[in-house]
């Protein structure tokens, strides 16, 4: 797993750590059963205070996508899979949100709003998924 | 708990000019304290009192429990303490800085110091004198680490240092919290502290002007921009602190601490308001709001 932290972005560090968490189990990047990084080794890695880490793991072992392995670490659990592509569904929602809000206060109304969504889905269907741009919170 | 480090009431001048003006911080154990300020705001004034290498005109400093005008020695050997200007014998070698600093520590300290000077890639065998800068920084931090100290003091540890030195440096402030040590820097690399501080504080020429979680920091300050109508439409009251206000044409940008998300949706309605945006500003922004409103405030008093 890569994290890639952005302390000045707006989102809590913790928060970040916590959705790439998220979005690495939705995608396969880690396993059910498999570990996650030690705090202190994800803190020296990510050269970031490590509370905010053990804030963003406590958060993920309340929302059941880490539990304890007693002497190992933390693991991913078994049913996270299904839990991270929920949440990824939610953060996709929130972002459609932001969208949507920008091109209402854009003055689009509700049908060139599903012109342009239309189209889009149409282009995506036509090549394939595009490579996300994973620049931005 | 016993805070780290307990500075009561500082106060110090060096002739006319104010070093220190009323400075009072608790430091709680195995936290990392990151000061900040503009060159010459007393970050220095303030670390070398702690120390004892420094007497303040008034007020009191404790470090580790001991009184730092009268323990200063004791508190120094206790301390792991790189300071902003390093002073390192230069005929030695990287190994025999060790060696002979190992004489005022006990037996873990060498092998530590050994360690710590092979994990930064230090050349044993080099003289301090023929080192670039950022190598003698990492002889002086692994001085400072090698006997394990409780509390790290860091003056401006990476100022002028190449990204991959201040990283490490970073890695090892990191790594020292994680293991339950405590952590005071003052720095200007406001990014870094970003990522690494658990409490932040700023002194604006002398003065504490704020202390706080950074966590707490970041989720009570907003930067908000209001469009009104036209131009001559007043903002309307906001509630909370106001730390910047500034205006062009029909647009207020406002940096807010206290005003909740909720509460913005008010003002979105109020007469004259045509939009209100909401942002989160780093932590370079509230710094420089602090800062800006501190030159403020000077300008409206009166010089003696």
């Amino acid at each position: 797993m890569f994290f890639h932290i952005d302390p000045t972005n707006g989102l809590a560090i913790y928060e970040q750590v916590a959705r790439q968490v998220v979005f690495a189990v939705a995608g396969g990047a880690i396993a059910p059963g498999e570990l996650v990084p030690s705090v202190r080794e994800l803190a020296r890695d990510l050269a970031v205070n490590p509370n905010t880490i053990a804030r963003a793991y406590r958060e993920l072992q309340a929302r059941g996508v880490l539990e304890s392995v007693r002497g190992t670490g933390l693991a991913v659990t078994q049913g996270a899979l299904a839990n991270c592509r929920e949440q990824r569904v939610r953060m996709i929602r929130e972002r459609l949100q932001q969208v949507l809000l920008e091109a209402k206060q854009s003055r689009l109304d509700p049908g060139q709003l599903r012109t342009l969504v239309q189209s889009e889905l149409a282009a995506i269907a036509e090549k394939g998924t595009g490579t996300i741009c994973r620049n931005g919170p | 708990m016993t805070p780290v480090i307990r500075l009561d009431k500082l106060s110090k001048r060096f002739g006319p000019q104010v070093a220190l003006q009323d400075v009072s911080l608790e430091v709680p154990p195995g936290v990392v304290f990151a000061l900040l300020g503009e060159n010459g705001a007393g970050k220095t004034t303030a670390i070398r009192i702690m120390l004892g290498l420094l007497e303040p005109d008034s007020g009191e400093a404790e470090v580790l429990g001991l009184r730092s005008a009268r323990l200063g020695l004791e508190i120094r050997r206790r301390v792991g303490y790189v300071p902003e200007r390093l002073t390192l014998y230069e005929w030695m070698t990287v190994g025999e800085i060790g060696w002979f600093t190992a004489g005022f520590y006990g037996e873990a300290f060498l092998p530590e110091y050994r360690r710590l000077a092979a994990q930064f890639g230090l050349p044993d065998r080099q003289k301090i004198k023929n080192l670039s800068k950022g190598m003698r920084a990492k002889v002086a931090l692994s001085l400072a680490m090698a006997h394990q100290p409780e509390l790290l003091v860091l003056d401006e540890p990476t100022s002028g240092l190449d990204a991959l030195v201040r990283r490490e440096f970073l890695e090892s402030m990191v790594d020292r919290a994680a293991a339950g040590q405590t952590v005071f820097l003052s720095s200007h690399q406001i990014a870094e502290v970003e990522r690494v501080a658990d409490i932040v504080a700023i002194l604006h020429q002398g003065e504490l002007v704020l202390v706080q979680r950074l966590d707490e920091l970041k989720a009570q300050v907003r930067e908000v921009t209001f469009t009104m109508s036209n131009g001559e439409v007043a903002l309307p009251d906001l509630p909370g602190e106001i730390l910047a206000k500034r205006q062009r044409a029909r647009q207020w940008q406002v940096m807010v601490r206290g005003l909740g998300d909720d509460q913005l949706a008010r003002f979105r309605a109020a007469s004259g308001v045509c939009e209100v945006e909401s942002r989160v500003p780093n932590l370079e922004e509230i710094f420089v709001a602090y800062i800006e409103r501190g030159r403020e405030t000077c300008q409206e008093v009166p010089t003696p």
